[in-house]
């Protein structure tokens, strides 16, 4: 792969700002939807010179990125905090495709600012039951591969798609992020705890361990280590402290649950 | 003859759900439609793969190196053939495979380590490091597996 820079043509300055405050819309979707480091930088690096810089500087931090885009002698730099991260790989996928398309120049940047603002509106592919449902049935599965029988998979799917729903309904009332974990892992390690209680099926804990995995901070957690391997070591770590962080969030939930229902387990 | 049947059944049987968890969560990260199917054969492979190795007495570190560099060759080929970034197949495939279990023990032990005597302490302390350390590892080998079709293929000889 190499590393394109821009068209030697000299942009504008108000051109320069225009480039700059898309690219960095642009990369912050990338972030705020769990890329990795090296793909919000090469993205960003792809619009701006696509777009007829002569360089770009992207800073990646946990927070903010920081962009600074060079055209001829003029160079302008500009931060935007980063709110929220979640994980949205339709918005990734996007994004990424709208930069290929910026870099043969089919869009330019009055049409890419278009793009991202209905990329912005964009609604999500799966209907929210349809998210319920499956998200329940993968805790099963994980059920399953432990070695639980069928009543221990009906348990976790019960608990694991009641706490889905509990997760959505927390997370549109904008609920601190660590404590919808703990609220979740709670309300699936209550349910999921019926089935000690009652000695439901062969290995009834099974369904405590399972029916929580619908949290646990998988694109944290690799993203972090590809940080590191990569060398962008600093978002590695604060990625790995986060996904550690939420680990924490779910045994805190799952052990107020294991004392109030009386079980013991795991 | 019977073994070697047992464990093909066995094979296919985590294969399968573990399909089906990497289809659940693809659908939690709202993959694109067009590559639900690629998430689903990488969960299918990676995982069947590494069950099979630890049966036949690998440890789950290396084991899971080996699930994710197959994920992750195989998130190159869906790459290409969906053209949508190779992360989407191989974060939603690898997921299956995340230690979410040793982790929240290893949790449940720092938790458990507050209200311990120093005798009994001793016993949760190195169970928990246990866990920790494992969770670690197979976290290192699942991306360090993943990213190796990236590190042969996509080198950039620095400019600067």
């Amino acid at each position: 792969m190499v590393i394109r820079t821009g068209s030697t043509a000299i942009l504008e300055y108000e051109t320069l700002r225009d480039v700059i405050d898309v690219a960095l819309w642009a990369g912050q979707m990338l972030l705020q939807n769990g890329a990795d480091s090296q793909r919000v930088e090469e993205t960003v690096h792809r619009i701006g010179t696509g777009l007829g810089c002569n360089w770009m500087d992207i800073f990646v931090s946990p927070n903010a990125i920081v962009v600074t885009t060079i055209s001829g002698d003029d160079f302008r730099t500009k931060i935007r905090r980063i709110v929220r991260i979640g994980v949205n790989m339709h918005l990734i996928d996007a994004v990424n495709s709208i930069s290929r398309r910026v870099e043969i120049g089919e869009l330019d940047r009055f049409q890419l600012r278009a793009e991202l603002e209905k990329l912005d509106a964009l609604p999500h592919n799966y209907h929210r039951w349809t998210v319920v449902a499956m998200v329940g049935l993968a805790c099963a599965a994980f059920a399953r591969l432990f070695g639980g029988d069928f009543p221990v998979m009906a348990i976790t799917f019960a608990a694991s798609s009641t706490a889905m729903y509990v997760r959505q309904e927390l997370n549109r009332r904008f609920f601190n992020s660590f404590l919808v974990v703990i609220v979740t892992a709670l309300i699936a390690g209550l349910i999921a705890s019926l089935a000690t209680r009652y000695n439901i099926g062969k290995e009834p804990q099974i369904a405590l361990a399972a029916s929580v995995l619908l949290l646990v901070p998988g694109v944290p957690l690799i993203n972090a280590a590809e940080d590191v391997i990569n060398g962008y070591v600093v978002m590695g770590l604060v990625r790995g402290v986060t996904g550690g962080i939420i680990a924490l969030c779910i045994a805190l939930g799952l052990l107020i649950a294991m004392r109030l229902m009386g079980v013991e387990g795991l | 003859m019977k073994e070697t049947f047992d464990l093909t059944w066995l094979i296919a049987q985590d294969a399968f759900w573990s399909g089906i968890a990497a289809l659940g969560f693809a659908i939690l990260f709202n993959v694109p439609k067009r590559t639900l199917f690629g998430c689903v054969i990488g969960g299918a492979a990676g995982h069947a793969i590494r069950t099979g190795l630890m049966e036949s007495g690998a440890t789950i570190e290396l084991a899971t190196l080996a699930g994710a560099t197959v994920i992750g060759f195989l998130g190159t080929y869906f790459a290409r053939r969906c053209s949508a970034p190779a992360a989407i197949f191989t974060v939603s495939a690898a997921i299956p495979m995340v230690p979410g279990v040793f982790a929240y023990r290893a949790m449940l032990g720092l938790i458990n380590l507050a209200d311990a005597d120093v005798a009994f302490g001793q016993d949760i302390l190195v169970e928990t490091m246990i866990n920790a350390t494992k969770t670690g590892f197979i976290l290192a080998a699942i991306a360090g597996g993943t990213i190796i079709p990236q590190l042969l293929f996509q080198r950039v000889k620095p400019i600067v």
